[in-house]
């Protein structure tokens, strides 16, 4: 009797780890650039609760760090450049909320100190996104807008680069 | 005294007063230097040596060669007692910012590091991130250069310093462009 329970309690555990194994998140890669020593690698990304989302992390060389999603495109009078991840007009796919940062930015210990910087090193953003319908890959792109500085000085910013990738239809995906 | 008299003398008194105890002019305000942005002039004289003690021009780039240009100011800076200077910048590096609003709110401590030099100002979305010999990889950045306009090997960045306040920047900017 002991050893069927036994049996048993194995099987459950095997079918509960294939479950949890298949509601885990899933990561896919999309794209890698590298422009002004920043390296930008982008990911689809799903969570245990079925949300999708377009992903860039952003890795400044060491020493550098970024700054802010939520400076102004033209920088705080004039000065840096946001990190900024966002799907184009014409994108297949549709954003379902705005910009989540990995890290919270901080504000800088120089003038003017509504440049908020991120501490230095690497720094993801996520974008919640709906993918294209269907069990199709779609060529799509991407938009991203950096600017990488450190105390030695600071790297030519990158504004609106269109990376292209290539998007599963959410069917597809899904059932990877 | 009649009141005739008071109103002829009043006059007379207060012109006298005028001239006995003349009014001190305020004293003339140093003009704030500005740095300007421009294309009108090549170089763009962006300090002048007589009232700062250094000079500082933005050259752009046109029909002649940057290495003629360079040659050109480098050999002003040398024929004045001027120690020449590259520097690349941009305007939205705030390292670079940090350093020209130091020297236009005339900073007396970056105003001392800057004595004898002839700064040539290049910027980077103007000129590129290599002109010549001069590979940048960061701004700002400045090179020693010879009276050729060539790189003399001396080179410093923001690395020496740290935080872009004076007090970081200008003693190795001292360093740098005086030795010692």
């Amino acid at each position: 009797m002991k050893k069927i329970s036994f049996f048993y309690l194995i099987v459950a555990l095997i079918i509960s780890a294939c479950a949890s194994q298949k509601n885990a998140s899933t990561s896919l890669s999309l794209a890698t650039v590298n422009e002004n020593d920043v390296e930008v690698s982008v990911h689809l990304e799903s969570n245990a609760d079925g949300e999708y989302f377009i992903s860039a992390t952003f890795t400044p060389p060491d020493g550098y760090h970024m700054y802010s999603k939520d400076i102004p495109i033209t920088g705080v009078d004039g000065l840096g450049r946001p990190t900024l991840l966002e799907l184009t007009s014409e994108s297949n796919m549709k954003p379902l909320g705005r910009l989540i940062e990995s890290v919270s930015a901080e504000v800088p210990n120089f003038e003017p100190k509504e440049l908020l910087v991120y501490p230095p090193g690497a720094v993801t953003l996520r974008l919640p996104v709906e993918l294209p319908s269907g069990n199709d890959w779609v060529d799509d792109f991407v938009k991203i807008t950096f600017m990488a500085c450190s105390d030695r000085g600071c790297k030519a910013p990158v504004t609106g680069k269109l990376v292209p990738v290539h998007i599963p239809g959410v069917d597809l995906f899904a059932g990877e | 005294m009649n009141k005739k008299v008071l109103i002829v003398l009043l006059p007379v008194v207060l012109l006298a007063c005028n001239f006995l105890f003349p009014q001190q002019e305020p004293p003339a305000q140093q003009a704030v230097p500005t740095i300007r942005y421009g294309e009108a002039n090549n170089p763009e004289t962006l300090q002048e040596a007589e009232s700062n003690g250094f000079t500082i021009v933005r050259i752009h780039p046109g029909d002649i060669d940057v290495q003629v240009m360079l040659a050109t100011e480098a050999q002003k800076a040398i024929s004045t007692g001027l120690i020449p200077v590259v520097e690349f910048d941009a305007t939205w590096c705030p390292p670079c910012q940090a350093i020209d609003e130091a020297i236009e709110s005339r900073n007396k401590l970056m105003m001392d590091a800057y004595q004898g030099t002839y700064i040539i100002k290049l910027d980077v979305d103007e000129w590129g991130w290599g002109v010549g010999d001069f590979k940048v990889e960061a701004i700002p950045i400045y090179f020693k250069v010879d009276a050729d306009g060539k790189q003399t090997g001396e080179v410093i960045d923001g690395g020496a310093w740290g935080d872009n306040i004076p007090e970081n920047m200008a003693p190795p900017m001292d360093k740098f462009f005086h030795g010692g």
